[in-house]
């Protein structure tokens, strides 16, 4: 009886399929910034009240679990990376040429000083499964449509945010990604600056995080190159690897 | 006024037993209150110096903004150089320069996130115990030497122990990548569960060195054993390092700390609640025996009246009577209190599972009551206060008794 009248729930209000829309924008979305593979050579801004710094790096993807990063400037810093493999995460530094493995524990510390936490970087693609997706509505903007989707995390996902909030458009192009807490308060937002065509996919080329406690300090992104057609050899996510900048 | 007071002495010990009992009250009241505020204070300083000598210090000089959110890049310029100058002009010895940061540390099975402090090895003696907690090998030795000391926690965490190396990697101030190996040269126990899990301290200059600082560091740390000269150290410095105009300020160990000193205060604050009760229960007993007193000397007061003594000078001789009870009762009674206190003092004070609350707080395991003007007379004092409040409601009375009425009372 109880099994019946779930069944006619279900057939009367198809919450499910609304659900599984809004994950597969994200999913395509994901999909489509990290291509099957992909090289890209990507700056990094970290703007503080009285400084700034910027880092150029190499990133090289494959599929969501594999990344390589490789800085090239300042010439301090270059040569050191980062080896993304499976959610896990090792550093590298030819100044004293030793690899340490990122502790879990350390991954809501920021990555190499920017208002990105190592989770950011890691565990980029967690939200496709470890979190329940709605549609909220969608907006038409011009020629776009505007996908807005709030993200909750289920019970047992390794996240310490209450909920994520992003903007979606149509053609897969994340335009804004916003954390909240686990009290509905807003903590940092990823906005797109910047919208360019590379490899004939339109792309967020200038990305900003700004955390809402610390007004007039951010982290910028911008892709200078974004390659999504090259090939890469397996081995190139490897510690050996790693170790070996060329 | 002279012979009020022989008339109010005699009174006393025309009912020996009554006094006797109510001097009893009071003074043990007295004695209680005074033991127990001592071993609060006493408790309260350990507390303190339990705070500052391990590692904190009583007052350091920071960055402004540092304390809140301790970014490397709030530092100290020429730290060294002003620590130097501080220790010439201030006269005091004992002021150590530190700088901080947070790195991954790495040995060859595992890595954790902890605080890497760089010090200076000739003068961290005085100002924090850790040199001398080394529990196997031996403190850092020059301010440019490659070594490091880590927490036994740490160790343990780390598999390692003294002689095998440490790899360090973290954000230097100018936000490059920090990184360096260093062999550990030694292990030590604070007893400090979070100093001993997440601490470790290498050279002032490797730490420059390694962490591009360059004459930068994050605190000058200043040790005085008594805590009450935190203040006037604080002024002191501050007026010193306005000097230099680099926006540098003093702060002082409960600024650093603020945890500390709020339980403190609450402990406190909740202790006078209990004694407060306690007080109120020996007022009303106290007042109780009063209006007995004047009650059945009714007919006595109604012959004095009746003789040409003023109603007034009677209420005089009845507080007379009490305050010199009280105030014999409370002698007594605080110098019992302040001998208990001393016993202890000499002897320590401890009771089960005291230990695992001590450390905590980095707190021995023993307790020693404070003697001070504070622990021994405030407690009698707000007796004294309350009792001779009670003895005025009986006293009032007599100023309503009418002479050939009084004598005709029984």
């Amino acid at each position: 009886m109880e099994k019946l009248l779930l069944i006619i729930l279900l057939v009367l209000f198809p919450l499910s399929g609304n659900a599984k829309d809004a994950k597969s924008i994200i999913k395509n979305a994901i999909d489509k910034y990290r291509g099957e593979t992909s090289y890209s050579e990507v700056e990094m801004i970290i703007h503080r009240k009285s400084w700034q710094r910027s880092m150029v790096m190499k990133v090289w993807t494959k599929g969501l679990d594999n990344s390589l990063v490789r800085i090239i400037s300042p010439k301090k810093d270059a040569g050191s990376g980062n080896l993304l493999k499976d959610d896990k995460m090792w550093s590298y530094t030819p100044k004293i040429n030793r690899v340490i493995k990122i502790p879990s524990s350390m991954s809501n510390q920021s990555w190499m000083g920017s208002d990105f936490s190592n989770n950011d970087i890691a565990r980029a693609d967690d939200i496709i499964d470890h979190y329940v997706h709605k549609l909220l509505k969608e907006e038409i903007k011009g020629d776009h449509t505007i996908f807005h989707i709030e993200s909750t995390p289920t019970e047992e996902a390794p996240v310490v945010w209450g909920k994520e909030v992003l903007q979606i458009r149509d053609d897969d192009v994340i335009l804004e990604h916003a954390f909240y807490d686990q009290d509905g308060e807003l903590i940092k937002k990823l906005s797109t600056l910047e919208i360019k065509e590379f490899s004939g996919r339109a792309i967020p080329a200038i990305q900003r995080m700004q955390k809402t406690d610390s007004e007039g300090e951010w982290t910028e992104i911008r892709i200078h190159v974004a390659d999504y057609s090259v090939k890469i050899p397996t081995r190139t996510f490897t510690l050996t690897n790693l170790r070996n900048p060329r | 006024m002279g012979s009020i007071f022989k008339l109010a002495w005699r009174n006393i010990w025309r009912n020996t037993r009554r006094t006797i009992l109510t001097m009893c009250a009071i003074g043990f009241g007295a004695s209680l209150i005074v033991f127990s505020v001592g071993l609060q204070l006493g408790q309260y300083d350990l507390m303190i110096s339990g705070s500052t000598k391990i590692y904190q210090g009583l007052v350091q000089v920071q960055k402004e903004g540092y304390l809140d959110d301790a970014r490397m890049r709030d530092s100290i310029p020429n730290a060294q150089a002003l620590g130097d100058e501080i220790r010439k002009l201030s006269g005091i010895k004992d002021i150590t320069v530190r700088a901080n940061g947070f790195a991954l540390v790495s040995s060859e099975e595992r890595t954790y996130g902890v605080a890497v402090a760089g010090v200076e090895p000739e003068h961290e003696d005085g100002v924090s115990i850790i040199p001398g907690l080394i529990k196997t090998g031996k403190y850092l030795s020059d301010n440019d030497a490659q070594e490091i000391v880590i927490g036994a926690s740490l160790a343990k965490n780390l598999k390692i122990t003294v002689g095998d190396e440490l790899t360090i990697m973290g954000s230097g101030r100018d936000g490059s990548i920090a990184a360096t190996i260093l062999p550990v040269v030694g292990i030590f126990e604070s007893g400090s569960r979070e100093l001993d899990r997440s601490l470790v301290q290498i050279p002032i200059d490797t730490f420059q060195d390694a962490f591009s600082m360059e004459e930068h560091a994050h605190a000058i740390v200043i040790y005085h054993k008594d805590a009450n000269l935190a203040e006037p150290l604080k002024l002191q410095l501050q007026t010193l390092v306005s000097k230099r105009q680099q926006q540098l300020v003093a702060l002082t160990w409960d600024e650093i700390q603020p945890g500390i000193k709020e339980s403190i205060e609450l402990d406190y604050s909740s202790g006078w609640v209990m004694y407060i009760v306690l007080v109120a229960v020996i007022t009303f007993s106290i007042m109780n025996t009063f209006l007995m007193s004047v009650l059945e000397r009714t007919r006595e007061f109604g012959i004095m009246l009746a003789l040409g003594f003023k109603p007034f000078n009677i209420g005089k001789l009845v507080m007379m009577e009490a305050f010199i009870l009280t105030l014999l009762a409370l002698v007594i009674g605080t110098l019992i209190g302040i001998a208990v206190n001393y016993y202890f003092l000499i002897n320590g004070l401890t009771f089960e599972g005291m230990e695992e609350i001590a450390a905590q707080y980095n707190m021995p395991a023993t307790i020693t009551p404070q003697i001070s003007l504070e622990s021994s007379l405030l407690g009698p004092l707000v007796i004294l206060i309350f009792t001779l409040l009670a003895a005025l409601y009986p006293a009032m009375k007599i100023r309503k008794l009418e002479p050939v009425e009084a004598m005709r009372h029984i």
